[in-house]
């Protein structure tokens, strides 16, 4: 009983941490990209200035929406925790909850929800970005599935803590580094960075997140903009765990991973839509390649 | 087994009502669907009561003549399956049924009770004969159901392609049987499990067999009709085709797989697991594109079966290496996704069925939208079926999922060399493909229908139908729910009925599955942890987020300074339309686009647009097929005369012909 709660402790405190520490993180990003562009860029803490003041705004709703849009921010938050529930982050070795295909899977919940949410409010630009949002996902599902492959058949075993303990033996392989370019760029177009997507125009059409996510408001955008950032903190951590070809502490691994993705935002454009299935493409090949190697 | 019995009379009873008097039928009906619902009540208790007992001895039912009737531990998965579906369509039909008042309706209940018993005879049946018999009865006891109809534009063209197709598949397996019992003294199961086959007979007796169950579980490219069909019958009538008549494809194959056919050969598995890969792609890939209601759901149902199939191909796999008792895992995977399947594509038909009748008979999505808010317990039903088909976790449609991944991971390791790897890449990559296809196939459809504005006023009238409608989806979204929550009873069930089944092989505990967190090295799903923390979760956060002053104003949609009207809205079509570009290679649509009228460049036109897609199978493979058959017919006629004398003259020359052929080999 006492391990149990020992167990449930260390699961809570990973929690509170990880969605703390997301609007760091991705803070790091902005201001590695603005050192890349020459600028000084806002403070490293401005996605938590941003978070509090969408907080106290009120929320705007249209009149055609169901219960679902209301529930939907929290619905994704809520499966976003879970799967950051699965992950390892160094409290505890061994995480017996942590199945890989669990995890993919609650981030599927995620994108059930508020693609369906996209629908709900009876507008072109919601079902614009929930109709791209399904077409990334449908490249970057079977590509991300080739990356667990890939990771889990060495050790043979699909829990991340099993399959980060086997790869701490192989740092710096053909296979490993290939695995690593991959995960790379699935990691980029699951997070929505520039080669696939990018958060920062102003222009709705090209956009595919922040286009779904369009008619939110206040608090509910709030929740949202947490949850995303939670989710690409837990992949750049599935990254630094399975996939980082170095030996480095989690953290170091981790801020590196955020700034290298400010680089490549930075020196890169944003691929046309249809362009996007070679670019997976490419990662699944090469994968691939990481599989045959090992 | 007297609960058996009692069921069987209970659907004997419920299919004699047709005789009662029309002015009568309404009372007909609710006897019918009474028995069948007492009839699947004592199917499904007697078949959980043999799972729940150790099944190490076949339970024999009845013995008629040379026909006999008896459960065993692969058989009573399938009967449990069906009694369950038995009793959920059963009530659902109860308040369904009336919207056939004055169209056949006394024969429509008969005959779906006569579907439900066909569907418990065809397991218990331990002879090929009568395994032959009820796959017949079934066969076109749903021929006649699908066909109810008839007056509708199309329906029956549907109903006798379905009936050339499953006649097709009865053949095979027919033959099937024949080659498997050539060596036998007799057509019992007993003594067809001996295995005297060779080599070639038993390559030919699998490749008959499998065609045979493929075409009945719709895999491609034998799943033409199943699309077609399953949308023209009667909602209750679909969701007891999809939901339960699939899965004794499984059954007969199990059969075939388990007990006739003997030592795996790996072009088998080979064959299984990608016909299997292919399905659940192609299945997903035209749900997503399809906008007739059912119709997405039939092509669900070819996905899902392909899922199931590919645990079984992963089981063959394995069987042919030296790891065999991990192929019990693909096995398993494979009942409990057939399972589960069934439990929620009944209920999508069933909500599908409602739709139906409060739209007055509208099946196309196109034309929905908003309905959520006058159909409010139907929205929420469906969404919880809608989940479950998109494979969510916590829901029962992810556990198998989950196991057929884990199973095709063993794959890797089973076998030395590149070939195995390449083949668990292949079957991650579709999969993963499958899963994120449903998924935009099921929001798509959900969205569609109950999310957003009404596209027509059709949508303004719908309302909730009979109660017995909405309790038969109510209970089973309550069993996607806990059956997903609470999956490691079901998980040890099906092992267990594994272990029996394949008496030959190791037991499989369940360390090798692992659902216990007792065993750190592997990963686990344990749905019930995460079940729990989602509580807590939900209920601080809920507290958090929408109690403590959250201001909500309601105003009108952005729409670039415009007011948006229901048309502006994604269309089915549209939200589909990056898959179908990326896929445009597979689907190759057809688009036409043409000005009708044009008085000005800019404003003011008139533009048709048709987009078509042809199913690829259709045109590439059956048409060609026909044309062939036709043409060879009528060569052949050449040889039909009509006179008598040259009619003789073959007579004479065959036999010639026999008696040189009997005096070479024979003599």
């Amino acid at each position: 009983m006492g391990d149990l709660g020992q167990q449930v402790f260390f699961l809570l405190l990973q929690l509170i941490v990880l969605t703390l520490a997301a609007p760091l993180v991705a803070g790091i990003t902005k201001k590695t990209k603005a050192y890349m562009q020459n600028r000084l860029g806002a403070s490293i803490f401005q996605g938590y200035y941003d978070l509090a003041k969408l907080w106290q705004k009120p929320t705007v709703i249209t009149a055609y929406t169901s219960n679902i849009f209301l529930v939907a921010p929290f619905i994704y938050f809520i499966s976003i925790l879970l799967a950051a529930a699965l992950l390892l982050l160094g409290f505890s070795t061994n995480n017996t909850l942590g199945d890989i295909f669990v995890f993919i899977s609650l981030l599927a919940i995620g994108r059930f929800i508020m693609t369906l949410s996209s629908l709900d409010a009876g507008t072109s630009f919601g079902g614009m970005g929930g109709s791209r949002e399904l077409y990334i996902s449908a490249l970057v599902e079977p590509v991300m599935l080739l990356a667990v492959l890939s990771a889990a058949m060495q050790p043979g075993t699909t829990s991340i803590a099993g399959m980060h303990i086997n790869y701490t033996s192989h740092y710096f392989t053909i296979s490993s580094v290939l695995g690593c370019c991959a995960f790379f760029a699935l990691l980029l177009a699951e997070n929505g960075c520039i080669p696939v997507d990018n958060p920062d125009t102003h222009l709705e059409l090209t956009m595919i997140h922040e286009c779904m996510t369009l008619e939110y408001s206040g608090r509910l955008l709030a929740i949202i903009h947490l949850a995303s950032m939670v989710k690409s903190l837990l992949i750049i951590n599935i990254f630094s765990l399975l996939f980082f070809p170095v030996n480095l502490p989690l953290l170091i691994k981790i801020i590196i991973t955020a700034a290298a993705i400010a680089v490549v935002e930075s020196l890169n454009n944003k691929m046309r839509l249809f362009k996007v299935r070679f670019y997976m493409m490419t990662a699944g090949v090469l994968l691939l390649l990481a599989i045959v190697a090992q | 087994m007297n609960l058996m019995i009692t069921g069987f009379f209970c659907y004997i009873l419920g299919m004699l009502t047709v005789f009662l008097p029309k002015r009568r039928e309404i009372w007909a009906h609710y006897l019918a669907q009474g028995a069948t619902i007492l009839g699947s009540i004592c199917v499904f208790m007697s078949s959980v009561t043999y799972l729940l007992t150790d099944m190490s001895c076949p339970q024999s039912i009845c013995v008629v003549g040379n026909f006999s009737l008896a459960m065993d531990s692969w058989n009573a998965v399938f009967l449990a399956i069906t009694g369950l579906g038995g009793i959920i369509t059963g009530v659902y039909g109860l308040g369904y049924g009336i919207f056939y008042q004055g169209n056949r309706l006394r024969m429509l209940s008969s005959l779906f009770t006569a579907f439900v018993f066909s569907m418990v005879l065809v397991p218990l049946a331990q002879d090929a004969l009568g395994f032959l018999l009820a796959w017949e009865i079934m066969a076109v006891v749903s021929f006649l159901l699908v066909n109810h109809e008839a007056e509708k534009k199309g329906v029956w063209q549907i109903a006798y392609q379905y009936l050339v197709m499953t006649h097709l598949g009865t053949a095979a397996i027919m033959i099937a049987f024949l080659v498997v019992g050539s060596g036998s003294p007799d057509l019992q199961f007993s003594s067809l499990a001996m295995g005297t086959l060779d080599g070639g007979t038993r390559d030919i007796a699998f490749l008959a067999a499998f065609i045979g169950f493929a075409l009945k579980a719709g895999l491609v490219p034998l799943h033409v009709w199943l699309p077609n069909a399953h949308p023209a019958a009667p909602s209750h009538v679909s969701a007891l085709m999809s939901g339960v008549m699939l899965n004794m494809a499984l059954y007969g194959f199990g059969r075939f797989i388990f007990s006739f056919l003997g030592p795996i050969e790996f072009w088998w598995g080979l064959l299984v697991f990608s016909l299997a890969l292919i399905s659940a792609f192609a299945g997903a890939l035209y749900a997503q594109m399809a906008t007739d209601m059912k119709r997405i759901l039939a092509y669900s149902s070819v996905e899902n079966m392909g899922i199931v199939f590919v645990g079984m191909g992963t089981g063959m796999l394995l069987l042919t290496t030296n790891q065999q008792e991990l192929a019990m895992l693909g096995f398993v995977a494979a009942i409990v996704h057939a399972f589960n399947h069934s439990i929620m594509k009944t209920l999508l038909f069933m909500s599908a069925g409602s739709i139906m009748q409060g739209m007055s008979g509208e099946k196309n999505i196109e034309k929905m939208g908003g309905l959520g808010k006058f159909m409010p317990k139907t929205a929420l039903f469906t969404l919880i079926g809608v989940m479950g088909l998109a494979a969510l976790p916590l829901t029962s449609g992810f556990v198998g999922e989950w196991l057929t991944f884990k199973s095709l991971l063993h794959l890797v390791n089973a076998q030395a060399g590149t070939g195995f790897r390449l083949l668990a890449a292949f079957g991650f990559v579709s999969l993963g493909l499958t899963a994120a296809l449903a998924l935009g196939a099921f929001v798509r459809f959900y969205g569609i229908i109950f999310l957003g504005r009404p596209r027509t006023n059709l949508v303004e009238k719908a309302h909730e139908l009979s109660v017995s409608m909405l309790i038969a989806m109510g209970i089973s979204s309550f069993l996607v729910i806990t059956m997903g929550v609470f999956c490691a009873p079901i998980v040890e069930l099906a092992i267990k009925v594994m272990n029996k089944t394949l008496v030959k092989l190791p037991a499989l505990t369940n360390n090798l599955i692992i659902m216990s967190p007792t065993n750190t090295g592997t990963g686990i799903y344990a749905p019930l942890a995460l079940a729990v923390l989602l509580v807590i979760l939900g209920v601080i956060l809920y507290g958090v987020i929408y109690k403590k002053n959250l201001l909500v104003k309601s105003d009108v949609t952005w729409n670039c300074g415009t007011v948006s009207t229901n048309r502006q809205q994604y269309s089915a079509t549209g939200f589909s339309k990056p898959v179908r570009r990326a896929f445009g290679a597979i689907l190759k649509p057809i688009r036409q686009k043409s000005y009708l009228q044009k008085s000005h460049d800019y404003f003011g036109r008139e533009v048709l647009y048709k987009l078509s897609l042809p199913d690829r199978f259709t045109d590439n493979l059956y048409q060609p097929l026909q044309h062939w058959l036709v043409k060879a017919a009528a060569f052949l006629r050449q040889i039909q005369t009509g006179s008598v004398r040259l009619y003789v003259g073959y007579v004479m020359v065959a036999m010639i012909l026999v008696l040189i052929w009997g005096a070479m080999y024979h003599g």
